[in-house]
């Protein structure tokens, strides 16, 4: 009995408290796809990469040109984040932000929580999202040479300011064809689903 | 008993697979002194040709194949000259559990047991056949016009060969010199311009005797996609030359001296303005003495050479230089083998060696001397009437990597009459390869570069001070140990069941479970974006299945042979993954990724779980006319990881099953003409995209004189 009461009261606390935190109410979580979005480079091949980063931020949900409201960035196969420091490589924007990423293994739709222990950010060494087949987000395949998405590779992100997001890249090369072709499809042309929760401190999507 | 607890503790400590062979040696070194001496070495089965099969590479001495505790079989002579087949990827490709996959430039390499062709020791009269690309031995290197017959043995053997004897041996036994001149000559064209010239002579006088073979091998090479600018295997002349000498001086010492060259020149071809040469030159030469002071002992001392160099270039359309490279590898041999019998149910074999191995090529920046001396001994006995037992270890020392023991045991019981088991379990291993050990080669298109574990410190360390390296992934200290040898543990049990004298069966189970497979990993990031590859122990991953074999003489004409393997060949740390529900797939680009379950992964690449094979002979006329058809099935298998998440799972693409038939029509004209006609790939099945081997149907006539006096 006296358990049951205990539960009640705890549960009348409960209901009162959510109550009085529903006066700013949740905005919705944004579910999106951006296609074919161009991220070019130059060099390459044995000599230094160069050229400007695509720069994308989640809350317009489009590219941005913008120095400070970004909160990642494409060149080639490289993806940057709005945070810490430039690894040296020409061309890089400056990090103003307070951005982060990590590589979650799932699906869109089991990877429902951000881990905030597993961010890292942009440093000389490495970056946040590593390069390299296999390492980050991508497969290369040698014979063919073609880019692949590694199926199960969830990015997880916190934009310049501090919210979260997750995409999952589809395709690398225009119109995402079904089985593309490294020498006749162009590529750094990025397919990706994301989902951005816009609310501040809210670590589920 | 203290010397047995230490050995067990540290037997214990190491290896679990070691305690039971000591276990079983000691406990039969005692056992062998309580039985009462029982002659058997020689009679068994109730099958009288295939009393007469005496196999030689599975144990070091002749051995009847029929009582053989091992898997093993025996191809003939009359076998090789019934298929017409010329080379030897085209016999071994008819027997159970066998299957070839092709290799760059026409190659063909060995599958067997589920395990691919640089676990499978070639040997050529006992000694090993070198020249390896990227650990594939191209078995179309072999003529077949002078072969004496073709072991095969299952199971590793590494007790007695040492290094590669992994999943089993494949011994080429040439002629030998038999009494009376005899002439032949061979000579077939088939499809694709292929030209087959044999020609031989052989002969044994007194106590002298010499063999000599010459044959000259063409073909214009065949094209399965007309839409690129390449061919998909090019034209080549290849030449192989065989002699050797015997001398028997007073009965107890026979001399024997044989050399083997071998040269094959193909067209290379990159595109339509790179065009070159590959060339391939091989020697191999055996000089052997054998001396049997009486019927008991048998010494023989071998020393063993050969050489295998390839060569290759590329030209631009002016002539000038575009690539070049070279292969030059050597190896030195020397062995003193004896075989001691006891009586008549014992024997034992030992042996002492010493192998040096050499390589000079492109891409290494030092040239590497491998040298590793050897010492083996095996112990035959019969302790009962209907039980045989093989024990026999090697030790390999090896200036490069870990020293290795190889234990094996093998045992065979008659229950009966008509049916009889074996079993073994032996110990296999493949060393390092020289490219895996000193490899140093930096693509100059894209920019990675790929280095041998024994010389990435210090290129690494060069890269870095020339500030090329970006960001190291293993510490430099990871990379200071040895590279372990790839080594697996070889388990086989096997019935033969012998119903009458028309037909018999044989079931073999087998399992082999490989530890510490070397593979690639990222080691370094460059700073061109690039990456540096190096070689270390990863993949844990087995095969098991079963082979299952008939025979059947349903009368004096006609033979039956027909044989399936069920096999399973998987990574173990990719079932790891698929339980631990790590691994995801697409279904095409633009789905979202998929949670894959357990019974989503397949298995290792190029692997089928089901091969069947059957071979029917039918002679006419008081064998005038030999008849043969033969059919050859393979279930699908997946080459490419077409959904790209690093494994091979029901959702990639994968080959489409598919059989072959094989027709021969041999007539014999006279005693001294032969003709034959026949068929390849009869229903004329092509894959172009997928099996680059098979080149559709193909139609070929032979010619066979020969001058016996």
């Amino acid at each position: 009995m006296k358990t049951l009461k205990l539960l009640f009261l705890s549960f009348l606390i409960i209901s009162l408290s959510s109550c009085s935190d529903d006066d700013e109410p949740l905005l919705d979580v944004i579910s999106n796809k951006v296609t074919n979005f161009h991220a070019p480079q130059a060099g390459g091949m044995g000599q230094p990469i160069t050229g400007e980063f695509a720069k994308f931020s989640f809350a317009t949900g489009l590219q941005s040109s913008s120095s400070t409201e970004w909160d990642i960035g494409f060149r080639g196969t490289t993806i940057i984040v709005n945070g810490g420091t430039a690894t040296g490589t020409a061309d890089e924007p400056t990090r103003n932000g307070q951005g982060g990423a990590y590589v979650a293994s799932g699906t869109m739709a089991s990877v429902l929580d951000v881990d905030t222990t597993k961010f890292k950010q942009d440093a000389s060494s490495a970056l946040a999202i590593t390069t390299g087949s296999g390492n980050g987000w991508y497969t290369y395949n040698g014979q063919s040479h073609v880019i692949s998405p590694t199926p199960g590779k969830i990015l997880v992100f916190k934009t310049h300011d501090g919210l979260y997001a997750k995409i999952e890249i589809l395709s690398y090369y225009k119109d995402s064809p079904a089985s593309p072709n490294a020498f006749t499809d162009p590529s750094r042309y990025y397919t990706f689903n994301y989902i951005y929760q816009p609310n501040k401190g809210q670590t589920s999507f | 008993m203290q010397v047995i607890f230490a050995l067990l503790k540290f037997a214990l400590l190491n290896n679990l697979f070691l305690i039971i062979v000591s276990s079983i040696i000691f406990f039969l070194l005692f056992l062998n002194h309580s039985y009462a001496q029982v002659s058997n070495l020689e009679v068994d089965s109730t099958n009288v040709q295939t009393l007469k099969e005496v196999i030689i590479s599975a144990t070091r001495v002749e051995r009847q194949l029929s009582s053989l505790p091992l898997p093993a079989t025996i191809i003939s002579k009359k076998a090789i000259s019934r298929s017409n087949s010329n080379t030897l990827d085209q016999i071994l490709q008819s027997q159970t559990g066998l299957t070839t996959v092709p290799d760059f430039g026409g190659g063909e390499g060995l599958q067997m047991q589920g395990l691919d062709s640089q676990y499978t020791l070639i040997l050529l009269n006992g000694s090993p056949l070198i020249g390896r690309s990227a650990g594939t031995f191209n078995l179309k290197r072999i003529n077949l016009g002078n072969i004496r017959q073709i072991e095969i043995v299952k199971g590793a053997s590494s007790s007695l060969y040492g290094s590669e004897a992994l999943a089993g041996v494949i011994n080429i036994v040439t002629e030998k010199p038999t009494v009376g001149l005899s002439n032949y000559i061979n000579y077939s064209l088939s499809t694709h311009n292929s030209n087959d010239f044999s020609y031989s002579m052989n002969n044994l006088l007194n106590n002298t005797g010499f063999d000599f073979f010459f044959n000259r091998n063409s073909s214009d090479g065949y094209d399965l996609n007309e839409n690129d600018e390449l061919m998909t295997v090019d034209p080549f002349v290849n030449y192989t030359i065989n002699g050797s000498l015997t001398y028997d001086l007073k009965d107890k010492t026979k001399f024997s001296l044989s050399t083997r060259y071998y040269n094959n020149v193909q067209d290379n071809v990159a595109s339509s303005s790179l065009k070159g040469l590959s060339e391939i030159d091989e020697w191999n030469t055996n000089f052997k003495i054998n001396y049997s002071p009486n019927s008991k002992w048998d010494s023989f001392l071998e020393l063993y050479f050969t050489n295998y160099l390839a060569k290759e270039n590329l030209n631009n359309l002016d002539g000038s230089l575009y690539d070049e490279n070279f292969y030059d590898h050597s190896l030195f041999k020397p062995e003193l083998r004896n075989i001691y019998r006891i009586s008549n149910n014992k024997i034992i074999v030992g042996g002492i060696g010493l192998s040096i191995e050499k390589l000079n090529r492109t891409y290494f920046e030092v040239k590497p001397i491998f040298k590793s001396p050897y010492i083996y001994i095996q112990y035959d006995y019969y302790p009962i009437e209907d039980l045989n037992l093989i024990i026999g270890s090697r030790f390999d020392s090896h200036n490069k990597y870990k020293s290795q023991f190889s234990p094996k045991l093998a045992l065979r019981y008659k229950i009966n009459e008509k049916i009889s088991t074996k079993f073994s379990l032996g110990y296999g291993y493949k060393a390092p390869d020289f490219r895996q050990l000193y490899f140093d080669f930096t693509n100059s298109l894209v920019g990675y570069s790929v280095l041998g574990y024994n010389v990435a410190v210090e290129s690494i360390s060069l890269m870095q001070s020339q500030g090329k390296i970006s960001n190291i992934i293993y510490s430099l200290d990871d990379l200071k140990g040895e590279l372990k040898a790839e080594n697996s543990i070889s388990f086989n049990l096997g019935f033969n069941y012998i119903l009458n004298s028309e037909i018999s069966f044989d079931l073999n189970i087998f399992r082999n479970t490989i530890k510490d497979l070397i593979d690639t990993r990222v080691i370094a990031n460059k700073t061109n974006g690039q990456n540096v590859f190096s070689y270390y122990n990863v993949n844990n991953v087995f095969t098991h299945g079963l082979e299952f074999n008939s025979k059947w003489n349903p009368s004096n004409s006609l033979t039956i042979n027909s044989g399936f393997q069920l096999l399973y060949a998987k990574d173990s740390d990719a079932i790891k993954s698929f339980n631990n529900g790590e691994v995801y797939a697409r279904k095409n680009p633009n789905s979202p990724a998929f949670q894959l379950k357990k019974k989503d992964y397949f298995g290792l690449y190029n692997r089928s779980r089901t091969m069947i094979n059957i071979n029917i002979n039918y002679d006419l006329f008081q064998e005038n006319i030999e008849l043969n058809l033969k059919g050859k099935y393979r279930s699908k298998y997946g080459i490419i990881d077409s959904n790209y998440n690093n494994f091979l799972d029901s959702y990639d693409e994968f080959v489409n099953g598919y059989a072959l038939i094989d027709f021969t029509l041999n007539k014999k004209i006279n005693k001294k003409y032969n003709v034959g006609f026949g068929i390849d790939n009869v229903f004329d099945f092509k894959d172009y995209q997928n099996i680059t081997n098979i080149s559709g149907r193909i139609f070929y006539a032979k010619l066979n004189l020969n001058f016996n006096q």
